[in-house]
Formats: C-alpha cells, sequence, structure tokens
C-alpha cells in the first residue's frame, strides 16, 4: 500500500488539524480518500466560495446555534435534534449564499457539500403532529377544541374523555374548553364513565 | 384482596407515594401526593381509591381535602375517618366495571374537569 500524505491547507478558516496525525493518512484499499481534515465549517468553505471538503465533522449552523455532525449526510430530523427541535413542531430550511432556501423533509438526507450551502434555519411548522394513543396525527397549531382532537380518532366528547400527557401522567382535560396545540402533543383517550348524582 | 401488579404500577406515576390499606374488610389504594388535573386548588393532595362497592358506589375516591375545582361538585362526604385520617368525598358514579386502576382513577378525576 503507498503511502499518501492528505492535504490539510492550515491556517485557513473553517480548516482545523487539531489532531491530525498527516502520516497515518493513507489512500484506502477501495481508492476512497479518507476524511482530510478534523472539522469542515461549512459556513466559511460557503462564504469564501469553496466546495467543502470532506472531513471526520462538519459544522453546521442552525438558526444561532454552531453544531457539529460527523457525517456529510445527516437527515432533517437528525439536525433539528442538535438544536432541540423536533420534527412533530418544527421545520428544517437550508440556506444557501445566494438566497435559496429550502425546506429539508424530516427524513431527507442533506449533502453538506452542496455548493453554497451556509446552513440552517428552523421554523414553527403551521401544520403539526400530535399523538393520540400512540399513533401520530396531523393538526393545525393554536387553539384547538376537545372535540377537534377527538374527532382525529373518531370520537366525540360525549363518549370520550381526553387526557393530555405533559410533565407527568395523562390526565383528563376540560371538554368546554380549549387546548393549546405547539405540535408533539401526546393524547390518549378513555371511554366516559363518569357522572355526578 | 390482591391488586394486579401492573395495574399498582401504573397507578405510581400519578402520585408520590403508593400503599394498601385495609381496612373494615376494604382494601384501599392510598395515594399520597396525588396530582390532580388543571384548574384544581390544591393541584396535589392525598387520595383513597376504593376500587369496590362501598357506600351505595361502584367505587370511589377520598380526598384529604375539598378540591376547589372550576365545577360545583356534590362533596357528600366530610371528615370520614379512615386509617386514622380524616377523608372528603364528591358524589360522582363511575358505570363502567371492566376499567384498569389508572383508569378509574382517571374516570373519578374528570369529576373536575366536566360540568356533569
Amino acid at each position: 500500500m503507498t503511502a499518501q500524505h492528505i492535504c490539510v491547507i492550515n491556517g485557513l478558516p473553517g480548516i482545523r488539524a487539531k489532531g491530525f496525525d498527516m502520516e497515518n493518512q493513507v489512500v484506502s484499499g477501495s481508492g476512497e480518500i479518507p476524511p482530510g481534515i478534523d472539522l469542515a465549517d461549512i459556513l466559511e468553505f460557503a462564504a469564501r466560495g469553496e466546495e467543502v471538503p470532506h472531513a471526520r465533522e462538519y459544522r453546521v449552523r442552525i438558526d444561532d446555534e454552531k453544531v457539529t455532525v460527523d457525517t456529510a449526510h445527516p437527515t432533517g430530523e437528525m439536525l433539528l435534534s442538535k438544536v432541540g427541535k423536533r420534527t412533530c413542531s418544527f421545520e428544517l430550511i437550508e440556506e444557501f449564499v445566494h438566497h435559496e432556501n429550502c425546506v429539508v423533509e424530516p427524513d431527507e438526507t442533506v449533502n453538506l457539500h452542496k455548493y453554497g450551502l451556509k446552513g440552517f434555519i428552523t421554523a414553527h411548522k403551521e401544520i403539526v403532529t400530535i399523538f393520540i394513543n400512540g399513533d401520530p396525527y396531523q393538526i393545525e397549531r393554536g387553539e384547538r377544541t376537545v372535540a377537534e382532537i377527538l374527532s382525529k380518532v373518531g370520537q366525540t366528547p360525549e363518549g370520550y374523555i381526553l387526557l393530555e400527557e405533559k410533565n407527568g401522567p395523562p390526565m383528563p382535560l376540560p371538554p368546554d374548553l380549549p387546548v393549546t396545540i405547539c405540535g408533539c402533543e401526546v393524547f390518549h383517550t378513555q371511554v366516559q364513565s363518569g357522572g355526578s348524582s | 384482596m390482591a391488586y394486579p401488579k401492573e395495574e399498582t404500577e401504573e397507578l405510581k406515576s400519578y402520585c408520590a407515594k403508593l400503599s394498601l390499606l385495609s381496612e373494615a374488610g376494604v382494601d384501599f389504594l392510598h395515594m399520597e401526593g396525588l396530582r390532580l388535573p388543571a384548574g384544581c386548588e390544591p393541584p396535589v393532595c392525598d387520595g383513597l381509591l376504593c376500587p369496590v362497592p362501598k357506600d351505595g358506589y361502584s367505587s370511589r375516591l377520598f380526598l384529604s381535602t375539598q378540591v376547589k375545582s372550576p365545577y360545583t361538585r356534590n362533596w357528600n362526604v366530610s371528615n370520614v375517618r379512615i386509617g386514622e385520617k380524616n377523608w372528603f368525598a364528591f358524589s360522582w358514579r363511575v358505570e363502567l366495571t371492566n376499567l384498569t386502576l389508572v383508569q378509574l382513577l382517571v374516570a373519578h378525576l374528570t369529576g373536575f374537569t366536566k360540568e356533569k
């Protein structure tokens, strides 16, 4: 096997060669070049109009946060989770230097080598996902009635209690008060079985 | 009477401490620090779930205090002594009989969140 040094452009912004052992970098048996640098900051490459090189880790900006991923092809869901957000409530949007924005679906793979990609922003979805009895359902964000939520599973307040699991065990909700939906809420239903006497 | 372990385990998520209190042939489920639905004052109190028929009701939920809730309730039990403590209960009938302990508790807690 022929040893080959991988070029590391020391000193350029966006490239960090910390801990990089050039002597041990070789072309792999398959001919693939192993990651050339430790960390590539995609914003800095995009700002210079350069292609993002292969790296062990990639630094990306999501809103105002800098996060690091160890793959050049993370999914939208993975990136959202890096900033503590979930796909049931938020969407991820690619931002390019030429001001183009593209929504990334949760299971869509992003190519961090994409030319001009400078980072991501998140946005609260208008149509969010809630969970009722363990299954996901789409609903408009905002104040919704108990009847509207129960209708997702073909039930009515006359026949069923709606319970919300929020910072504790599932608790019954008043059927005549609106429920604030932000996305990712967890609900359960139970047959009505009690009444005043 | 032994209650199913999986049901008592599930019930533990609603309170800080769960224990069995046997008195006058009835096995009550004593729930210390029972969480109550939103809008209740206090939001937490002790509870005593009686899953078997008592006083003409198929089941009852006794509480350590007369809880304030958005709806006026008929508190027809005040300061009844069970397990050397005073308990309160409002008139609330749970008709279904095949409920798990948590479903039974929820059916009683619903008394705080609906008018009738």
